[in-house]
């Protein structure tokens, strides 16, 4: 529904140069996986994407209009998933239509009928519909990502970022969390930036890879150039011996 | 050689550890005559005397005899009577309950709280620098401070124009004194709240006061409940108090009994503010316990749904 334009983007935090003269542009509808180690950058650009962190320098054009500031058309999954634990997981799905809604409106719970209807639907999509009034504090971990999830759905947005989305999880619960968000962007036709940790759900899901070391992009390509070789660059040497060691397994046999 | 150097700092160590030792003595020993003779200060200041407590020991043993009377079995009947005799509690006239002095204490100390919530609200939530910018706040916590620094009583002593000293001044003062306290308890919870729901909530394009109110309100709400009642704890005390001055329910009656001399009827006074002071914690404790405990909101809903058959299945134990 959108094409995101990154021009220049730098951040310096005092001494720190946190996203080093970033460029890309992002079509309609795609999949795209950030990697890179912590301090790599990956957060501050989803930050800045988000509006949240205002960059130093450059600019990120969303549909021809300049983010300045938080907007409802931008959603953001967070690592530590942010929900309102004091909450139900259908309370915390309307608090995406708070950029729409009026603040009295809002105190007074009289949210819009369709709104009402969205955040269950966003609940359904994540597979939760049975739990939308269970308060979240009571929630697994990976059921509380999911509500993170149905939450940024319900924005309605243009543009989904997800930080890390999975790095708090256990493996099976990363798992089904990366496949809602794959599917929930699918159905919406939802351009989609993921940052990953982890290179095996990162080669499962992608279909776009932006590689980011000391701030800078050091790769971009789609699946098929996304190699090893690609992840030592981004990593170091590390994580890699295990794949290489399976793809030898698959050649060799 | 290496081991005589090593030895000879450890001499030093030791010696430098003993000279601090000693100094720290010192200090204490300073510290110690320094509180006794404050302490004796304050003792000749209030004019404590031993000789005093034991030259009126007579009389007190007396008082002591009307407080208990039938004293070691403590005849409670008469407590009783006094309790029946005022009203303390309720009573039941011609069908139609009459609240006693009991239910007017802690109706002034729950109107007081729910009157002083609303202002506590504003003030505990507008002093927090999380939600004003730094100098702007101290309008309201020094508007709060103020409040504090006047107690109940003296607010109950500066609203007498209004109407007296009566349960409805008493009500007045108990809720200015609770936006003091509360809305003070309010802003320190708000120090606590987390940075990330807030900016959870402002990336999905929250106005300004959706953010207070969903990512900082919402994140305190279980801890406001709990220091409501809390204050609600207090509050009742307070209201007991404002008796005292002549704001009526039992403190009123408590005052008036300790100006009679009727020592019997005081104490079975203060054995209703007992009953009602720990019922009140009883409750409050029974609430906050269970806010904060991750139970679901069905749970309450079960209890009492459930209560008639939980009682049949006792009773045919």
């Amino acid at each position: 529904m959108s094409t995101i334009e990154v021009n220049n983007l730098s951040k310096q935090y005092g001494d720190v140069q946190a996203l080093d003269d970033v460029s890309f542009t992002i079509d309609d509808g795609e999949f795209v996986v950030l990697l890179g180690e912590s301090g790599a950058g990956k957060s501050t650009l989803l930050r800045c994407l988000n509006g949240i962190t205002e960059p130093t320098s450059g600019s990120v054009i969303i549909d021809g209009e300049e983010v300045d500031g938080p907007r409802d058309d931008v959603a953001m999954i967070f690592q530590q998933h942010y929900i309102l634990e004091e909450m139900t997981a259908y309370s915390n799905a309307l608090t995406g239509s708070l950029g729409r809604t009026g603040f009295f409106q809002s105190l007074l719970g009289r949210y819009p009928e369709e709104d009402k209807h969205e955040a269950l639907r966003a609940l359904e999509t994540v597979g939760l519909l049975d739990e939308a009034n269970q308060r979240t504090s009571s929630m697994s971990g990976g059921q509380q990502q999911r509500v993170g999830i149905a939450r940024a759905l319900v924005q309605q947005p243009n543009l989904l970022l997800a930080d890390e989305p999975v790095a708090s999880l256990d493996p099976a619960s990363a798992e089904v969390v990366m496949r809602y968000i794959r599917e929930a962007a699918a159905a919406r036709n939802l351009s989609t930036i993921a940052s990953l940790h982890q290179v095996n759900i990162a080669r499962e899901f992608g279909e776009r890879f932006l590689g980011m070391k000391d701030g800078k992009l050091v790769f971009d390509g789609d699946r098929d150039e996304f190699t090893v070789d690609t992840i030592d660059e981004i990593y170091g040497d590390i994580e890699t011996d295990s794949i290489r060691e399976e793809q030898r397994m698959e050649v060799e046999p | 050689m290496s081991t005589d150097d090593a030895s000879g700092s450890v001499a030093n160590r030791l010696l430098d550890i003993q000279i601090e030792r000693r100094i720290r003595l010192v200090f204490a020993f300073v510290a110690v005559v320094g509180f006794a003779v404050v302490f004796r200060f304050a003792l000749n200041l209030v004019g404590f005397s031993v000789v005093e407590i034991f030259r009126f020991r007579e009389p007190f043993i007396a008082a002591l005899k009307q407080f208990f009377p039938g004293f070691p079995l403590i005849d409670v009947t008469q407590y009783w009577a006094f309790i029946q005799e005022r009203n303390l509690i309720l009573s039941i006239e011609n069908g139609r309950i009459v609240p006693g002095a009991m239910f007017v204490t802690f109706a002034m100390g729950l109107a007081g709280t729910i009157l002083g919530l609303p202002g506590a609200l504003l003030l505990g939530v507008l002093g927090s620098e999380r939600v004003m910018p730094y100098p702007l706040n101290f309008v309201f916590r020094g508007t709060m401070s103020i409040i504090r620094a006047i107690p109940a009583l003296v607010w109950a002593l500066i609203y007498i124009p209004l109407g007296g000293v009566s349960p409805f001044t008493a009500t007045l003062a108990i809720g200015t004194d609770t936006m003091g306290n509360l809305g003070r308890l309010f802003t320190d919870a708000l120090e606590e709240v987390e940075d990330g729901p807030i900016e959870a909530i402002q990336s999905t394009g929250a106005s300004a006061p959706q953010r207070v109110v969903f990512g900082m309100l919402s994140q305190v709400l279980t801890p406001f409940i709990a220091w409501t009642m809390y204050i609600l704890e207090i509050n009742t005390r307070v209201a007991v108090t404002m008796g005292l001055i002549g704001g009526g329910g039992l403190g009123a009656v408590l005052t008036a009994q300790r100006g009679l001399f009727k020592y019997t009827n005081m104490m079975a006074t203060i054995v209703v503010i007992f009953l009602l002071v720990v019922s009140v914690e009883i409750v409050s404790q029974r609430v906050r316990s269970y806010i904060r405990g991750d139970t679901d909101s069905a749970s309450l809903i079960q209890l009492i749904v459930e209560f008639p058959q939980r009682m049949a299945r006792s009773a045919f134990k």
